[in-house]
């Protein structure tokens, strides 16, 4: 088994911010934090890039209208024409309706299924479940990973600065 | 917090009290992870499962037997079956109301209610979705709506707004779902590491995903789902305008009329809180969450459904008007029949409960009394079944031709389907609130968060 990273509990939220940004000054970039609900405040520090999910959930959306429109082209001009009185076959009006009904579809399922695969999930092991003080819920903590990867890692080094930062605990993560 | 002092126009707050995120979490995931629910919570479970073999037996019956055996009849062969699944299908609507249109207008509030209505609205639309299919005469033969590959070489007619309605409502069904379980998403994280059993970890464990609360997945996790309530939105205005131009696209008098999206989509909004009310009233007493669910959400859906009862209203008003303004015959004696026909006792029973009694609303004592705000919601509810009712019949009975005038009257069939769709309905809103927590625990952590520090 080797060390994955040390992750530090903090009681508070804004401890965690002040200690990710502290981190962050002394040099440290494999960091990641993981919190009971999102703090929008480490999206900063920890350099965390604006997602392109928006872009997916658009050509999902394109994709479904798009689809779903030639089909319905397809089948009433090219597989099955039927002249009503001389109406066009392309009656582009309630094509609409059922288009947009189809883009909704498409944008949805492209946004659900896109944010698991960026977010790597679903994953069932992560070193961060053998940490025995990490719990998602139990303590109502915060937690602050430092990964062994990180250039500046030194652990009795790191595992000081982070208890100096007000951790609660310093944790050693097996991989 | 509200002290002796603040003046009483100020709103209640959203949260009573201080909380910390232990707390929270723990009285809420408690209620399903301890399994100790009261004994009339099970009892009125077992009321409501009665119902559920109630709707089971009419739905074979139907099947077996046919549709003739509702109170449908020439020329009025709409009844029932459609206006249960128009007031099915709004009720749902308030839900995807709460939960998205709230949040995108960064209305706090919502994070205690919005959870349980999502899940109102998945099983609204659950049971909407089977009435349509079960009218078909033929409901096995329901996969003909799809464009599938067949040797009869038939499509869909595209045209045609009941496959608008098929696609609409399948839309919804999807969305609301994916929208739903992405939200649950973190709470059956918590659920998973606060469970004790084994049993219970892995259940939650497999549904949570590996949910870490990782700082890079909440990024995408509120990009994602800011987008999902965007697309809801519009989704559930199309849903309830294409419903209503089922009706709009016929020439039946009536039926054909250009204020019905809108009308149905305030109808749909008004019934929707009605039934928010119906079901939040005794969730947050038997549960005693009275601090998370607070008398400020109650005020709040009250104020909704005010506001959504006058356009409805409007919509009344409109219908009337432009029956007169048309000049034509028919639509004038339809509205006329309307009011003194076979169905006009239902008619000023709908105004009484949809017009009349929503009026008390705008007294805050009222609103802020939990018995008669419920009974105002029950009897909101009942007003809106009855409204979709009289719009189903009034037209075919009292079309063109005198000739050509008929009723229908309901049958044990259409009353079985109808108060078994409601158990089913209760029922599975029981093993909700049993096996999923009800109130989202981490935006109501996130609310704590921020009044905790503006506090």
């Amino acid at each position: 088994m080797s060390l994955y990273g040390l992750i530090a509990a903090f009681a508070e939220p804004d401890a965690l911010v002040r200690a990710a940004s502290a981190m962050r000054e002394k040099g440290y970039r494999r960091m990641d934090a993981f919190s009971p609900f999102e703090i929008r405040e480490l999206e900063t520090i920890l350099e965390i890039r604006r997602t392109r999910l928006p872009w997916l959930v658009l050509a999902g959306g394109a994709a479904g209208a798009v689809l779903v429109y030639a089909l319905m082209l397809y089948s009433v001009e090219i597989d099955y024409p039927v002249n009503v009185g001389g109406r066009p076959l392309h009656s582009w009006p309630p094509f609409a309706v059922i288009a947009f009904e189809a883009a909704i579809l498409g944008a949805a399922l492209a946004g659900f299924v896109g944010m698991l695969w960026a977010n790597g999930l679903p994953r069932y092991h992560h070193p961060v479940f053998n940490a025995e003080t990490f719990s998602y819920a139990r303590g109502g903590k915060f937690y602050l990973l430092v990964e062994t990867a990180d250039p500046s890692f030194r652990k009795g080094v790191t595992k000081g600065q982070l208890t100096r930062l007000g951790a609660e605990t310093v944790e050693e993560m097996e991989a | 917090m509200a002290s002796a002092t603040a003046p009483a126009e100020r709103p209640p707050p959203v949260l009573r009290g201080r909380h910390d995120f232990p707390e929270i979490s723990g009285r809420i995931a408690g209620v399903v992870l301890n399994g100790r629910l009261p004994r009339y919570f099970w009892a009125a479970f077992f009321l409501c499962f009665m119902l559920v073999l109630v709707f089971f037996y009419a739905i074979t019956y139907l099947i077996a037997v046919g549709v003739g055996k509702l109170g449908i009849d020439m020329p009025v062969v709409w009844g029932t079956m459609i206006s249960n699944f128009v007031w099915w299908i709004g009720i749902g609507h308030a839900g995807t109301l709460i939960s998205a249109v709230l949040l995108l207008l960064r209305q706090p509030w919502r994070a205690s209610i919005n959870r349980f209505a999502e899940a109102m609205t998945l099983f609204a639309v659950a049971m909407a979705g089977l009435f349509p299919i079960l009218h078909l005469g033929r409901p096995w033969f329901f996969y003909w709506l799809l464009p599938l590959p067949n040797t009869h070489m038939h499509w869909p007619q595209w045209r045609s707004p009941l496959v608008w309605d098929f696609v609409a409502i399948s839309t919804y069904a999807t969305v609301s779902l994916l929208f739903w379980f992405m939200g649950l998403l973190p709470d059956l994280a918590m659920l998973r590491d606060r469970a004790k059993t084994r049993g219970a970890q892995l259940f939650y464990g497999i549904l949570a995903m590996g949910w870490r609360g990782s700082a890079r997945h909440w990024a995408r996790y509120r990009v994602v789902y800011y987008l999902m309530a965007a697309l809801a939105t519009p989704l559930v205005v199309s849903v309830h305008s294409i419903v209503s131009l089922d009706f709009t696209f016929a020439i039946t008098p009536g039926y054909h009329s250009t204020i019905f999206p809108p009308y149905f989509v305030a109808g749909a909004l008004l019934s929707g809180f009605a039934m928010v009310l119906t079901i939040a009233i005794p969730l947050r007493w038997a549960f005693s969450v009275e601090d998370l669910i607070t008398l400020r959400h109650m005020d709040n859906a009250a104020k909704l459904m005010i506001a959504a009862g006058l356009i409805v209203a409007y919509g009344y008003a409109s219908e009337a008007f432009f029956a007169w303004y048309s000049g034509e015959a028919w639509e004038r004696t339809m509205m006329v029949q309307r009011a003194i026909g076979p169905y006009s006792t239902l008619f000023w029973i709908m105004l009484a409960c949809n017009v009349g009694a929503l009026q008390l609303l705008w007294f805050r004592r009222v609103r802020l009394n939990m018995p008669v705000l419920f009974a105002i919601a029950v009897i909101v509810n009942i007003g809106m079944w009855i409204e979709r009712y009289v719009i189903v019949v009034s037209g075919p009975s009292r079309d063109f031709l005198p000739s050509a005038w008929g009723d229908q009257s309901l049958t044990w069939l259409d009353f079985g389907i109808l108060f078994g769709s409601i158990g089913t309905f209760f029922a599975l809103i029981f093993l909700f609130v049993r096996i999923l927590p009800a109130i989202t625990i981490f935006e109501v952590e996130e609310l704590a968060e921020e009044t905790g520090r503006a506090a």
